[in-house]
């Protein structure tokens, strides 16, 4: 038991890293990472939401849509859970938690179209995992997609200087980058638990 | 309705991944073979030209406060439709993609353009929208999969010529994996955007002479 | 109070427009999918008893973990579903004429990518894994528990359940082949 924690929470953050190894929410990691301070707030939001719409997914799948056999619904009503967990987000933390709400509200809009969201509770119900698994696979997938996008923040923040061709300024040679990053981020792969 | 324009847009100046930037995710992760590239974008085209015309056709019943759940709505039935359909008729396809196909969904492409084309234009103009704009993803995504493709395993046409080995170009010992890797999609797509900009800017120093 | 009513009216007529639209489509896929699964447990019956013939699917016998059997001109070829670590692993077990396994296929699972996936895997420790419970017969351990079979790095869990699979194929196929004398 503890070594599956173990194992999942390592997968999420390094070896099977949601942005860099499987390619989940590449639109947030290049658009919102230009500055660290709202990489972080990004990355905030995404794990936050993550985790709720994980545990959220578990349920509509395992209480309504397997019993009634209409497990070809998952992908509508997984989207349409996740448009709604992040309105009602919003709407809470407008009213109740002022403070997180200015640092995290911009965001939270954008992350309806996060795939890393869909992706982690797709990949929860092919992988069959419980209720306990699915929020912490969905927490670790947060907490790697924010790893990756500050490590990635800091790195963009010193290219600003940086003098490249200029076919190449902006975005090709931020996907370089990032390339190199996913490279750093492969050496992980040797770990192992067990 | 300027059917050139459009044409020369989607394929080319207003390309979805190499100029607008759109729907990276799966053209880095699933663009390892030619057959998995050319699976993807057609599927994409197939949903962006159902989804635009559903979308204009349904754009005087769709109250704009509720337009985007709607659009989501839409697109996931015709994206679950897509699934469906591969999974009976080409479950090699279906199984290589894997969950990228239900994450077409959250594809900014298209939720892209059925806000900024069908949501404003007719069912045929959306069409034609749907139709060039897919296409034009397709391209990226086949140049994308050939490159990698030939560096990462010195062949060309995986999964669907010779006998889904592919026709081998390189000698097997040249082909470096790191390419098929992450990281290979990353430094591929950066040239290609690279690229695209170099095109770009030359196009925009001819205009002004 | 009448807007929001013919709004969520209007979303609603569309989400039932899609949710009828998919019933049809899945209606029309579902018996190609299951047909399409039905092929893929062919083909591992047959890469599991090379050279095969007369498969035949054995009707009305019943066994823990066994979802179906098949006899062949070689042997039996069991379908089995233990837990592993992400669900059930679905695989076929082929069982020689002598009682000993001939070889395993696994069809389909939902275990972690990079670790207990690995048994699935046609490269890295896979083949070797699967091949190393050719021959073995009787209740079949992986190496972590004594047993003459591979364990895989970091995946004992799976491990373990393709060697509880095998196991069960193991004693349905001896039991069968009692049952036909």
């Amino acid at each position: 038991m503890i070594g599956e924690i173990v194992g999942i929470l390592l997968a999420g953050l390094l070896t099977e890293n949601f942005i860099l190894v499987k390619f989940y929410g590449i639109c947030p990691f290049m658009g919102v990472s230009k500055k660290m301070d709202t990489a972080l707030g990004m990355g905030m939001a995404v794990t936050f939401v993550m985790g709720i719409a994980s545990a959220a997914c578990w349920a509509v799948n395992a209480l309504l849509l397997v019993p009634l056999e209409l497990e070809y619904m998952q992908t509508v009503a997984f989207i349409l859970v996740i448009a709604s967990i992040v309105q009602v987000v919003e709407m809470f933390l407008k009213k109740s938690v002022p403070a997180l709400y200015q640092a995290l509200g911009v965001y939270l809009p954008l992350i309806t179209t996060n795939c890393a969201v869909l992706g982690v509770a797709l990949v929860n119900v092919q992988e069959g995992y419980g209720f306990f698994f699915s929020v912490l696979n969905g927490v670790a997938g947060g907490a790697g997609f924010t790893l990756a996008i500050v490590l990635f923040s800091s790195i963009r923040e010193r290219m600003e200087e940086g003098d490249c061709p200029k076919s190449f300024r902006g975005f090709p040679i931020a996907l370089m980058a990032a390339g190199l990053l996913a490279l750093a981020f492969m050496g992980f792969s040797g770990l192992k638990i067990g | 309705m300027n059917v050139k324009k459009m044409t020369l847009d989607g394929l080319l100046y207003q390309n979805p991944v190499l100029v607008q930037m759109l729907g990276l995710c799966s053209t880095l992760a699933i663009t390892t073979s030619l057959f998995n590239g050319i699976g993807m974008g057609l599927s994409v085209t197939a949903i962006l030209i159902c989804s635009n015309v559903m979308i204009s056709a349904l754009r005087k019943f769709i109250p704009s406060s509720i337009r985007i759940a709607s659009y989501i709505v839409i697109i996931a039935g015709f994206v679950t439709v897509v699934d469906l359909l591969l999974q009976a008729f080409l479950p090699t396809l279906s199984e290589n993609l894997g969950v990228f196909i239900p994450l077409i969904v959250v594809n900014c492409i298209v939720l892209g353009r059925a806000e900024a084309f069908a949501s404003k234009h007719g069912v045929l103009a959306s069409a034609l929208d749907g139709l060039t704009q897919g296409i034009g993803y397709t391209i990226a995504l086949v140049l994308m999969c050939v490159v990698r493709e030939l560096l990462g395993s010195g062949t060309f046409g995986g999964g669907i010529l010779n006998g889904g080995e592919g026709i081998r170009i390189l000698p097997e010992e040249l082909g470096a994996t790191l390419m098929i890797m992450p990281v290979g999609g990353f430094l591929t797509l950066g040239c290609l955007i690279a690229a695209a900009q170099w095109l770009m800017n030359r196009r925009k120093k001819e205009a002004r002479e | 109070m009448k807007a929001i009513v013919s709004l969520a009216v209007r979303l609603l007529v569309i989400t039932v427009a899609v949710a009828a639209a998919l019933a049809g489509v899945n209606a029309v896929t579902a018996e190609r999918i299951s047909a399409a699964e039905a092929e893929k447990v062919q083909q591992a019956i047959v890469s599991v008893l090379p050279g095969c013939t007369d498969i035949e699917q054995v009707e009305g016998a019943e066994f823990d973990l066994v979802t179906a059997i098949y006899s062949t001109s070689l042997g039996y070829a069991v379908q089995v579903e233990p837990q592993g670590f992400g669900g059930a692993i679905t695989m076929v077990v082929g069982v020689g004429t002598d009682g000993c396994v001939t070889g395993v296929e696994i069809v389909s699972h939902s275990e972690t990518a990079g670790l207990g996936a690995k048994a699935a895997a046609s490269t890295g420790e896979g083949p070797g894994f699967r091949a190393s419970f050719i021959g073995l017969s009787g209740e079949v351990t992986v190496s972590k528990d004594g047993g003459q079979a591979d364990t895989l790095t970091s995946a004992t869990i799976t491990s373990r359940a393709v060697a509880e699979g095998v196991s069960a194929a193991l004693a349905t196929a001896a039991a069968m082949e009692e049952g036909a004398q």
